[in-house]
């Protein structure tokens, strides 16, 4: 990262460890992942703030055992979104910070080392071979097109029905689309503190969206949204196009009339799950609701909502580096779903959809994308 | 040769005990001046059984144990006073275990908080209450009671230990007691008579003299008709006379009264807040109540009587309901009289939080709030009193609140305004509550020096191996 300022720093006489940032404000239902797992208080948003001081201040030593108090945290952020106090949207920045002193301090966590050495080797976080580009042969896209759908890794090489609904859903709404020669966004290295491979990959997905002489793009993963929109900039990337989510992008589709979904007799109960990096890291909440209200389905919401919704358990690194946790994490959420009664689980991170997936019994609601969920009906 | 780590293991499981640095620091200190100190491991039970063990390993170990449950008591409480203790984390023993309708009463587990409390009522038994501190509402209500706090229906029953019906608690030595009607077993928590008073070996001990795993707590009804009021009022001695009136009367289920700064701050003014001539120089929240319109009526036209005729001697005093000051402030202003601890918020402005606070005798009140007001003005700090008449005004509560950023030089600063806070309190003969050990010193220089022996001899003979929390209190 370019920025020099250091918002631990910024906050070094902050957080009264009061505890808010533990559960949902007048809800009191848990709203930390971490904390409510680990238990220690360095497990919950304050410990962290706590550390960093410290650790900025040079009243504790870096070793090895403060890993994973620095580490097992979903970057999910529902502690901004609980916390009062004047620094509280900048808990995130706090820990991400924390975490990229801590690699450089005392190195990262050995799963997390291993997907940055794929990111840099491959492109992408899991080490498969890099083929983004083959997708404009595949599915007989331009070369250069007004916008250019940002595919993301986890919908490249995993969740690979979300890139397929996505392009479904956007051939047919006729929308001039391409994709271009994508690296990583760099998204998992920023959250993991794992920041030097970042700028060349950043700096190469700009060049490529330029190439493609788009206006705009489209990213189906919430986290690649994030970080093209917010990080970007803060690398002095400048993408020069406007960066919109899928669920955003859907909403004007819709609204003029290049989608339009038709009826059916059986109208599914669904609930819908607040990516963390769509919603509280990104505000967008209402979107994807409108969408889904388009549709001819019901949607029944789950006890946590937008900004207090519990996050899936995924991010921040936490799926590679803590992967029972995260799951565990993850049936908490799908507990939820299941008290709403729905049939469909619909989100819109494949990161997301990933980990509920994980979390979910077999004769359980399916999950899936909200790209998948416009496919049924158009 | 087993570690001490792995014995405790052994007991909770090796997820709930750490002797990482991140713990070792981060449980070492709290939001206030009081210096830390780190604990060699923190370990986390879940039940009352796996307590017992705990304590029984800490005599076998000679190791000093500290019971935590979320560490805010604004006295430095849970710091450890010797090297090598170690903290017993409390949050998981987390269970509201039973909510009796007809005896009032809820029987819940250290680490329940307010917070849990509220919600749980209001879904299962939306006719009852507990009483709320403007603490986040996420700190223990047994701490809060075991330390003989106040929440908002002190004014009417006194300090929270009073709404103990009996408790459950690990002895220093290792077995499980029961005090109160609960001796008889289950379901039978109603209340402390007529038997020997035994709750009082726990409340105001600071973890001294056991580990509590249960406690039954009083509920209240909800009043069906209740109104709240904004009282602002001019000069320390003006405002507490006419509290007293009021209190008297037996008017309000709760009044807190509030530095006009605290109340500026409410409204959203920044930090520092200033006073500034002329303004207010208190604020009250009053809340009344009646088991019909026409007794709350009643009381409504007598308050309005008494503040009227406060008015001779200061006409500015002025009497507001509570729907203005919603209006002029906002919708969230309900908030801070339905749950106090919706009204915190300023408190979270920087990464310190201190007060100096005591129970005093109702003639000493004003002369406090004077003399205190002085020395805080004279270290620079905003004027932030919070007050309350307790018990139906057999005595009153004050506390001077600082909020600061923890560097070096402002806790010495904090520590110095705290002392001479601390010696105008004792010159007025007042009980200094949740006391640091540095207070707790002072408090003993000026004590019966009998009372000090009894509570040295009791702590003794319940922890021969002064394994519960060392060297608190200042023993
Ligand atoms: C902003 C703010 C406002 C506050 N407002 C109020 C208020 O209005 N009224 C009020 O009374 N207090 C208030 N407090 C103080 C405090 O938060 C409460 O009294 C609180 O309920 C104590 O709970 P805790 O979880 O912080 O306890 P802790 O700090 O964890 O523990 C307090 C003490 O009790 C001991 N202890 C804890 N659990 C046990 C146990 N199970 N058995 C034996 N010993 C135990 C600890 O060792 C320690 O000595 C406030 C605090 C803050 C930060
Ligand atoms: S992060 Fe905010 S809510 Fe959490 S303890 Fe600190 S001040 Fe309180
Ligand atoms: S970001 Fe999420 S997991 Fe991390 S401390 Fe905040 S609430 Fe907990």
């Amino acid at each position: 990262m370019t920025s020099d300022e250091s918002v631990i720093e910024q906050w070094l006489h902050s957080c009264v460890r009061c505890s808010n940032c533990k559960y949902v404000f007048r809800e009191y239902s848990p709203s930390c992942p971490s904390g409510e797992h680990f238990g220690f208080e360095t497990y919950y948003a304050s410990g962290r703030i706590w550390l960093a001081q410290a650790l900025y201040k040079g009243e504790l030593e870096w070793e090895s055992s403060l890993l994973d108090p620095i580490f097992a945290c979903t970057t999910c952020g529902n502690c901004e979104s609980q916390c009062l106090a004047p620094h509280s949207e900048y808990i995130v920045d706090m820990i991400e910070e924390l975490r990229a002193r801590a690699v450089q301090e005392i190195g990262g966590l050995p799963s997390h080392i291993r997907f940055r050495e794929n990111v840099v080797q491959c492109h992408n976080p899991y080490g498969a071979e890099h083929h983004n580009r083959n997708l404009v042969e595949t599915h007989s896209l331009p070369l250069q097109a007004e916008t250019v759908y940002f595919v993301g890794c986890t919908s490249n090489y995993r969740e690979t029905q979300i890139r397929d609904a996505t392009i479904s859903v956007l051939k047919k709404a006729g929308v001039d689309f391409t994709v271009v020669d994508e690296y990583c966004c760099g998204s998992p290295l920023i959250r993991t503190g794992q920041l030097d491979p970042v700028n060349e990959a950043a700096q190469h997905n700009a060049d490529a969206i330029k190439d493609a002489g788009a206006k705009r793009v489209v990213t189906s993963c919430s986290g690649c949204y994030r970080t093209l929109s917010r990080d970007y900039p803060k690398l002095d990337i400048e993408l020069g196009v406007e960066v919109v989510h899928i669920t955003q992008f859907l909403k004007e589709l819709i609204d003029k009339g290049a989608i339009v979904p038709r009826s059916t007799e059986h109208r599914p109960i669904i609930t819908w799950h607040d990516p963390c990096h769509l919603g509280r890291h990104m505000g967008i909440y209402d979107e994807p609701r409108d969408v889904i209200s388009t549709l001819p389905v019901d949607l029944v919401e789950m006890e946590t909502t937008r900004e207090n919704a519990w996050c899936c358990g995924a991010g921040g690194g936490a799926k590679a580096a803590y992967n029972d946790w995260s799951v565990e994490t993850s049936k908490k959420r799908i507990e939820q779903a299941l008290r709403t009664g729905a049939e469909l689980i619909v989100t819109a991170c494949p990161f997301c959809t990933r980990n509920l997936r994980d979390g979910s019994s077999e004769d359980g609601p399916p999950v899936i994308d909200i790209t998948e969920l416009v496919g049924r009906f158009i | 040769m087993v570690s001490l780590k792995e014995k405790f293991e052994k007991i909770v499981g090796a997820d709930h005990v750490s002797d990482g640095s991140a713990e070792r620091y981060v449980y070492s200190r709290d939001m206030t001046e009081n210096p830390p100190r780190e604990p060699q491991l923190v370990v986390m039970p879940s039940t009352a059984e796996e307590v017992q063990q705990i304590v029984r390993l800490a005599n076998e170990e000679r190791v000093p144990l500290v019971p935590f449950a979320t560490g805010q008591n604004v006295g430095g409480l849970t710091i450890p006073q010797v090297d090598d203790a170690v903290i017993v984390d409390l949050k998981r023993m987390n269970r509201i275990l039973n909510v009796d309708e007809e005896g009032m009463y809820m029987v819940v587990e250290p680490g329940v908080t307010f917070g849990h409390v509220r919600k749980y009522l209001d879904e299962n038994h939306p006719n009852l209450r507990y009483t709320y501190a403007i603490s986040s509402p996420f700190t223990s209500v047994i701490a809060n009671a075991l330390l003989q706090g106040l929440c908002d229906l002190s004014t009417r029953y006194g300090a929270m230990a009073e709404f103990i019906n009996g408790l459950e608690a690990v002895l220093p030595t290792g077995e499980i007691v029961r005090v109160g009607s609960a001796i008889l077993g289950d379901d039978n928590w109603f209340g402390r008579y007529p038997l020997p008073d035994l709750v009082g070996l726990f409340t105001g001990w600071q973890g001294m003299t056991g580990i509590v795993t249960k406690m039954a707590l009083q509920l209240w009804p909800k009043k069906p008709f209740t109104r709240h009021f904004a009282l602002f009022t001019f000069g320390e001695f003006m405002t507490t006379d006419l509290l007293k009136q009021i209190v008297r009367a037996d008017l309000a289920e709760d009044a807190g009264a509030l530095s006009f700064s605290v109340v500026k701050g409410l409204i959203g003014m920044p930090a520092p807040i200033e006073a500034i001539e002329g303004e207010p120089d208190y604020g009250t929240f009053l809340n009344l109540s009646g088991v019909t319109r026409l007794v709350l009526g009643g009381k409504v036209r007598l308050l309005e009587g008494i503040v009227n005729n406060s008015k001779v001697k200061e006409p500015k005093n002025l009497l507001i309901p509570f729907e203005a000051v919603a209006r002029l402030m906002s919708e969230e202003a309900y908030g801070w009289v339905d749950f106090p601890s919706d009204s915190f918020k300023q408190l979270t402005e920087y990464d310190g939080l201190t007060w100096m606070g005591t129970y005093i005798h109702p003639r000493n009140w004003g002369e406090a709030l004077v003399k205190g007001r002085e020395i805080v003005e004279k270290y620079g700090y905003e004027l932030m009193a919070f007050l309350k008449p307790m018990k139906g005004m057999h005595f009153c509560e004050f506390k001077f609140i600082i909020r600061f950023e923890r560097d070096d030089e402002n806790l010495k600063k904090v520590r110095q305004c705290n002392n001479e806070l601390l010696d105008l309190a004792l010159d007025l003969k007042a009980i200094p509550y949740k006391t640091p050990v540095w207070s707790a010193k002072k408090l003993h220089e000026r004590a019966d020096p009998n009372f000090v022996e009894l509570v040295r001899r009791i702590r003794d003979l319940l922890d021969p191996n002064g394994i519960m929390n060392p060297g608190r209190w200042g023993l």
